[in-house]
């Protein structure tokens, strides 16, 4: 714009009159961007190139004779607009003419122009106008996506930054400064990187390397937190703004993603765990699968036993399952063997079952709910549940320290004159050999005259030393 | 299982630590059926270690990882450094298992009988005395 500005004073300069038109009409020719016009002192047009004619709309033949008021506002043609420019032009040897202007067919467009007075004032002036609409569109949308990124970028949660490539950042968000409690100042260049875990740092720097290659960073490293000191996991990603090729500013964000990585590593023990848990189980069924087998004359009596004891099993998991493997209580887990026999609470005639509320942890609920279904069966086949007068009860209480559980299976009623059976059965032995072997238990049995009698003393842990 | 491979075992004293009572007298029973004469089994790592002080020279040990609220290494420790082979059995599978022991046999459980003799088999003989 200046440049033909320049030019035109030039040539007008020396003009004083038509006879400059030669000189001219090349400049008018070849600058068909600006639309370029001349007019008398009074304003009647007497040039207009094809660049006004692009710009204007207006054929030379159209307007040429007439008014350059025409390409006003009526607003600023009442004003008196025009004239006011030709004076100021005249007065300062320039005007500027940055106003809205009128096409031929009504519409508008902000124009960036100048109205310059003619060496000769009797010749008049020249007008040179630039459509700035575009232009400033653009820069009114840049402003607003350069606030956009403002208003976003400090109000996201994320830390916010803008970095050259090589990482040495140019500005930072205030949850930054916020977070990290270190300033937009002290933190420029890769002053920021005082944040990071010291074991991060390397890894942090090394990553804005190969960013520079890749075109995209992502890390995920240790930022401090200035409230308390805590260093909390980030995952902070940063690319280039556009796709401008080499592009010196890029724009990053650094979100806490701490808790999410609790969380997965919690998942993943959880996992590991179930697993144990149930490779562990399968092994207990496929040992109590074999010890029944090797104790079975047929079969029926296979069939029979395994299910019973793999039903047992089922309860105890359910019950643990239920509680997310804290504890069972002791209660419900003789309330629901005798039931799933059929006794238990609505057979109080013969069942008394009494005692304190106990949690188990869940290793010796598993052992226990086992032999507590073979003392049933038991008692359902030989023993005081197969009698009309006999009698069952299950007490316990637990000695004053509360650590210590004293159970005792008693059975009442019946004639035991056999005395103790020949055959061990797998109660007997989970009681007398398995409840000692993991828990420490102290336990008797007896086959009293009248009924087998068993006394079970054992070590309670304590409640937040629980371990499956 | 032939034979053959109860050959292998016939008269070896072999450790069991395994803390779940049913699953140690079910292992015991099995490979006592195959003429190993079985030390043990103990439930924790004391009971391990008294066992390795107080019995016989022993010539292999099946190790249970996981004894409830403990680990079996400091037994594994010990079999090592008197040069007694010994094999992990675990439910976790063995990348629990730490570097000293990594390279040691392990099994899954729950424990396939055939393949933990073929494993207790090919053990190199215990430095006996050591």
């Amino acid at each position: 714009m200046h440049d033909i500005e320049q030019e035109l004073s030039n040539v007008s300069a020396g003009s004083t009159g038509p006879s400059s038109d030669a000189l001219l009409r090349p400049l008018l020719e070849s600058n068909i961007g600006f639309a370029i016009l001349a007019m008398t002192p009074s304003g009647i047009v007497t040039v207009w190139n094809a660049g006004a004619e692009r710009l204007l709309g207006y054929r030379e033949t159209e307007i040429v004779g007439k008014s350059v008021d025409l390409i006003f506002t009526p607003e600023d043609r009442a004003a008196g607009v025009p004239q006011a420019e030709r004076n100021t032009a005249l007065a300062n040897g320039r005007a500027a003419d940055e106003r809205w202007h009128v096409r031929r067919d009504g519409s508008r467009f902000w124009a960036d122009g100048v109205l310059l007075p003619l060496a000769n004032r009797e010749a008049g002036f020249i007008k040179i106008v630039q459509d700035l609409t575009e232009r400033q569109i653009t820069q009114q949308r840049l402003k607003e996506s350069e606030e956009l990124f403002r208003l976003l970028a400090t109000n996201i949660p994320q830390l916010v930054f803008r970095t050259k490539p090589t990482g040495e950042r140019t500005w930072g968000s205030p949850q930054w400064e916020i977070f990290t409690g270190r300033s937009v100042r002290t933190s420029t260049g890769m002053g920021w990187l005082e944040a990071v875990h010291p074991d991060d740092r390397e890894l942090t720097v090394m990553k804005w390397l190969e960013a520079q290659r890749t075109g995209e960073y992502y890390v995920e490293h240790r930022i401090q937190r200035f409230d308390d000191g805590e260093y909390r996991w980030h995952q902070t990603r940063a690319k280039p703004i556009g796709d401008g090729e080499a592009a010196e500013d890029w724009v990053g964000t650094s979100t806490d993603v701490h808790d999410m990585r609790r969380l997965r590593e919690a998942q993943e023990v959880l996992v590991a765990e179930l697993q144990h848990r149930t490779r562990n189980l399968l092994a207990i069924v496929q040992s109590i699968e074999r010890r029944t087998l090797r104790a079975s004359k047929s079969l029926e009596e296979f069939g029979t036993e395994f299910e019973g004891r793999l039903s047992a099993l089922g309860r105890v998991q359910g019950m643990l399952s239920r509680t997310s493997h804290v504890s069972v209580d002791l209660r419900e887990l003789i309330l629901a063997e005798l039931e799933a026999h059929g006794e238990g609470i609505e057979n109080r005639d013969h069942v008394t079952i009494e005692g304190p509320p106990i949690a188990l942890p869940p290793a010796s609920a598993q052992t226990l709910a086992l032999a507590l279904h073979e003392l049933t069966t038991n008692a359902l086949k030989y023993g005081a549940l197969t009698y009309a007068d006999g009698k069952l009860s299950i007490t316990w209480k637990t000695e004053p320290d509360k650590r210590q559980l004293v159970l005792l299976w008693c059975e009442r009623g019946i004639q035991l004159s056999l005395g103790r059976p020949e055959r061990r059965g797998y109660g007997l032995e989970l009681i007398e050999r398995a409840l000692p072997y993991q828990f420490h238990a102290e336990t008797e049995v007896e086959f009293a005259a009248d009924g087998l009698k068993c006394r079970i003393s054992a070590q309670l842990p304590a409640e937040d030393s629980m371990d499956g | 299982m032939g034979s053959a491979v109860s050959q292998s075992l016939a008269g070896r004293l072999i450790l069991l630590v395994e803390d779940e009572y049913v699953v140690a007298i079910d292992l015991a029973q099995s490979l006592e059926q195959l003429g190993a004469v079985i030390v043990g089994p103990a439930g924790s790592v004391e009971d391990a270690l008294a066992l390795i002080m107080a019995g016989p020279p022993i010539d292999a040990a099946l190790l249970d990882v996981n004894l409830g609220s403990e680990r079996v290494y400091p037994v594994a420790d010990v079999l090592q450094a008197r040069g007694v082979p010994y094999v992990f059995t675990t439910s976790y599978g063995n990348w629990i298992i730490p570097t000293p022991h990594s390279s040691a046999p392990w099994c899954e459980k729950p424990v396939n009988i055939a393949h933990l003799v073929r494993i207790l088999s090919s053990l190199p003989t215990a430095a006996k005395g050591a």
